[in-house]
C-alpha cells in the first residue's frame, strides 16, 4: 500500500448533486479497488491562476488515499474521461524516512581557548636546571 | 544570459555582500508542500518565475524541492506558468 494525493479540479458550472455524485464516484472507485480513502476536502470554488478551456473559476478537490500501486492508473483514466474535471494530479506522497538520524548541527564553539589554559600548565621542573 | 551568472567581479573595497541563509532550513520545514501557495508565491518573481538561487540563498536541497513544488502548483493552476 503506498499513500497518494489527487487533487482535481471540478467544472464550476456542474450543479451541487451532481458534483457530489462525481466526488463519490470518485471515492467509490478507490475503496471498491482495495485502497482506503483517509481525507477528502474540498477546497471550494477558487480562482484559477490561468484559464482553462477558457474557465476563469474552478471547484478543488483534495483527497488523501491509501491504495495498491496499479490504482493511480485507474483513477486517472477515469478522472481523464469525465467530461466535468477539467484538471487532476494525483502524487504520491514520499514516506518519512524512519531511523535516519537528522544531520547533527554543527557544536557552537565554546570559546576553547578559556579551559585550555585553565588546565594548569605543568609547571616547567625546575629542579634540573644543571645551569653549567 | 551570461552577464547576470554571477561571475567573479571585483567589488568595492571593504563591501562583503551578506551571506544569504536558507529560509527553508531556519524554519526547519522537511517537506515543501505544492499546495501551500502562500509560500511558494514568495519563491516567484512577478513574472511567474521561480527566482534562482543565488537570489534567495536556498540551499541545494530546498531549492530542489521548491522548483518540484512550484511545478505542480502550476499543474493544477493554484499557480500561473507566465504573468503578464
Amino acid at each position: 500500500m503506498n499513500k497518494y494525493e489527487v487533487v482535481y479540479i471540478i467544472d464550476p458550472a456542474v450543479e451541487e448533486e451532481a458534483r457530489k455524485a462525481l466526488i463519490a464516484k470518485f471515492n467509490d472507485l478507490i475503496t471498491g479497488n482495495g485502497g482506503s480513502v483517509d481525507k477528502v476536502e474540498e477546497w471550494g470554488k477558487r480562482r484559477l491562476a490561468y484559464a482553462i478551456d477558457y474557465k476563469t473559476e474552478g471547484y478543488y478537490v483534495l483527497v488523501n488515499f491509501q491504495a495498491e500501486a496499479e490504482l493511480p492508473k485507474e483513477l486517472e483514466r477515469n478522472l481523464q474521461i469525465s467530461d466535468s474535471v477539467i484538471r487532476y494530479q494525483v502524487i504520491k506522497q514520499i514516506e518519512r524516512k524512519v531511523g535516519i538520524k537528522p544531520r547533527a548541527v554543527r557544536p557552537a564553539p565554546v570559546a576553547p581557548a578559556a579551559e585550555a589554559p585553565a588546565v594548569e600548565a605543568p609547571a616547567e621542573p625546575a629542579v634540573e636546571t644543571p645551569a653549567e | 544570459m551570461s552577464e547576470d551568472r554571477g561571475e567573479k567581479r571585483p567589488r568595492p573595497r571593504g563591501k562583503r555582500p551578506r551571506r544569504k541563509v536558507c529560509d527553508f532550513c531556519v524554519s526547519k520545514i522537511e517537506y515543501i508542500d505544492y499546495k501551500d501557495v502562500n509560500r511558494l508565491r514568495r519563491s516567484i518573481n512577478e513574472r511567474g518565475k521561480i527566482l534562482p538561487r543565488r537570489m534567495t540563498g536556498n540551499c541545494a536541497k530546498h531549492q530542489r524541492q521548491l522548483s518540484e513544488a512550484i511545478k505542480r502548483a502550476r499543474a493544477i493552476a493554484l499557480l500561473p506558468y507566465t504573468v503578464d
